[in-house]
């Protein structure tokens, strides 16, 4: 027999238990802004923007996961903001590559819209649409040491956003 | 093997480390409250999130499925082991069909379970973990000590004297920031190099056939999607039903982690890229028998977070190498036993049973509950410790008899010295009170 059917074979089906359908409930006022200084990112308007990172790279499609080893800073726009803990949605549409906010140095995240949590976020989300798609919440960081924070462990050493209205 | 309890006093004897240890979790667990507290919600997503565990777990079959099948939809491999050497087997034959010899791993606890980083040594692969609490223990051959902070028993100065001998950084160097660029440095060649990725998952979507796996460190995304082939191992119970079911178990995961709003990254793994390989592997293991079992069937809702482990008096001052699994703590406890019950017999006696676990537990696993059954079956296998089934029969002896409880009473108290043995691991580095003259008793009948 195969795994498969072993292991199907050996889950009995329980009492029944109903889904407890979507969660009601939620608090609303969370504030983008704050969120994102919590978990290190900082806010800057796009004329500030200009001036840290003029050099910066934008999306560009004939960028491989290699080759974006070599770049210091990469922009690129987020579908939208979670105001409850700073985190943006960011599918593989909007990437030259899956691994490019990792592997860079520095990011770049525009956002233009904003839901208050994640049970918003996933109503905004319907359907899946992207073969990769995930909530990125600040630049890389560790505290495997000792339990203190350090900013940069894989991923990118620093996230700036820019939200553009 | 030692038991927890032998384990732990060499854990202890350095009395520094022990309060260091003590201290440092008892702040994360500080941090998860103060994160919890200011949602209004918290106990009610705590609620929903085990009722939707529950319904999970009463449908897993169904459930699991209806994963399968939107998965291969999608273009994701999918397989089914029923124990760990199937596991193993299973991935071993991915990575011989890639011909890789060095592959990267970020953390998964169930490869622990599986021993499958010394199984890929045997068949000549060498796997990089890539959390760098994970390579730091794996520099030391040590195994991770805590399932979401692995290197939490060690010191900045051990983390610096480990990656002097490994990475040849400069002796002495110990600070956190350097150390963390070194190892930067050094994992980000074996991210470019390798072929195979492996990593663990967080939650597996019925509705959709993706996978979610959360980290801070980004190292698992640096892997996968620079690998030609990602293989993600699971056990069966990380299924949930629906993808908007990931908002309560997201919100809860990282606050009750590490009192973190959400984990840096949350990586929704829905297709393969293209040109790439993307498996997944469905693990028993005995959770099937778990399951099975009303008694401890809930264990199976455990989203891995930890903060039983933070918040568990014993854990925080007996370290989580004297659990000798690979996932210790309170939760460890009660899984240990399903797999090998003599050889884990010692973990559900390793807490005071004050239920502080249960109380954090953010799906509401009757944590200490299951301990307390376990002791019982233990007991009744007759495999529970020595010293505890002799104690515990001569102390239920002694509270059935009066005459006997009063002529022991009397006695303990004229010869206190008798109660300071080495049989009785209560006097251990406590200090006891004296024993007062006369019993309650002996007073209440005197005036
Ligand atoms: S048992 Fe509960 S508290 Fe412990 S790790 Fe699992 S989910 Fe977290």
């Amino acid at each position: 027999m195969s795994a498969r059917d072993q292991i199907l074979g050996k889950i009995e089906p329980l009492e029944p238990i109903k889904h407890p359908g979507a969660f009601q409930g939620a608090s609303e006022d969370f504030d983008f802004q704050a969120s994102l200084a919590v978990v290190g990112a900082r806010v800057v308007t796009s004329s500030e923007l200009e001036e840290i990172f003029p050099g910066r790279r934008r999306y560009d499609k004939t960028l491989d996961g290699l080759s974006l080893a070599e770049i210091e800073v990469l922009e690129i726009d987020g579908e939208f903001g979670v105001a409850e803990n700073g985190a943006i949605w960011l599918t593989e549409e909007a990437m030259p590559h899956r691994v490019a906010p990792f592997i860079c140095q520095h990011l770049v995240i525009n956002v233009k819209k904003i839901v208050p949590h994640m049970h918003a976020a996933y109503e905004e989300l319907g359907k899946v649409k992207s073969g990769f798609g995930l909530f990125l919440a600040g630049p890389s960081k560790t505290a495997d040491i000792e339990q203190s924070l350090v900013i940069g462990a894989h991923g990118a050493r620093s996230l700036t956003v820019v939200i553009r209205s | 093997m030692l038991s927890h309890s032998e384990a732990s006093e060499k854990f202890i004897s350095d009395a520094e480390r022990t309060d260091w240890h003590d201290e440092t979790l008892w702040f994360v667990r500080a941090k998860r409250d103060k994160a919890s507290k200011v949602l209004p919600e918290w106990e009610a997503m705590r609620e929903h999130a085990s009722q939707i565990k529950d319904h999970t777990l009463a449908n897993l079959g169904e459930y699991l499925q209806a994963f399968e099948a939107k998965a291969i939809a999608n273009g994701i491999k999918v397989h089914w082991a029923a124990d760990a050497a199937e596991h193993n087997a299973i991935v071993h034959s991915i990575i011989a069909a890639q011909g890789s010899k060095t592959i990267v791993k970020s953390k998964s606890m169930l490869t622990e379970e599986c021993h499958l980083n010394d199984y890929l040594a045997s068949k000549g692969i060498d796997v990089v973990d890539t959390d760098l609490g994970e390579r730091i223990v794996q520099f030391r051959n040590e195994a991770p000590s805590h399932i979401v902070l692995p290197a939490i028993h060690l010191k900045k100065e051990d983390v610096g004297e480990t990656f002097h001998q490994h990475l040849g950084t400069p002796k002495g160097n110990k600070d956190p920031q350097f150390l963390t660029e070194a190892a930067r440095q050094h994992l980000r060649g074996h991210f470019l190099a390798s072929e195979v990725a492996i990593t663990g998952v967080n939650f597996a979507v019925a509705e959709t056939g993706e996978f979610v796996v959360c980290t801070n460190e980004g190292n698992a995304d640096m892997g996968a999607h620079l690998a030609k082939v990602h293989i993600a191992c699971t056990g069966i119970e990380k299924i949930i039903p629906k993808r908007a079911d990931l908002a309560v178990f997201l919100r809860l995961l990282a606050r009750s982690a590490t009192g973190q709003l959400i984990t840096t990254y949350s990586s929704h793994f829905h297709k393969p890229r293209e040109g790439q390989e993307m498996h997944i592997v469905l693990l028993d293991n005995g959770r099937t028998r778990q399951l099975a079992d009303p008694k401890y069937k809930n264990s199976l809702k455990c989203i891995r977070c930890a903060a039983c482990f933070n918040t568990c008096p014993v854990y925080r001052r007996s370290g989580g190498h004297s659990y000798h699994q690979p996932v210790a703590g309170p939760i460890g406890s009660i899984l240990a036993p399903n797999i090998d019950k003599k050889a884990n017999a010692d973990l559900p006696f390793a807490s005071t049973l004050c239920g502080s676990c249960s109380n954090v537990c953010p799906v509401k696993i009757n944590i200490h509950e299951q301990l307390w059954f376990w002791r019982q079956d233990l007991m009744e296998a007759g495999l529970a410790p020595a010293g505890k089934t002799i104690g515990m029969k001569l102390m239920a002896f002694t509270l059935a008899n009066p005459a006997i409880y009063r002529i022991g009473g009397s006695l303990l108290r004229r010869f206190s010295a008798l109660l300071n043995t080495s049989l009785n691991p209560w006097y251990k580095q406590r200090e006891m009170p004296e024993a007062p003259k006369e019993s309650f008793q002996e007073w209440y009948k005197k005036r």
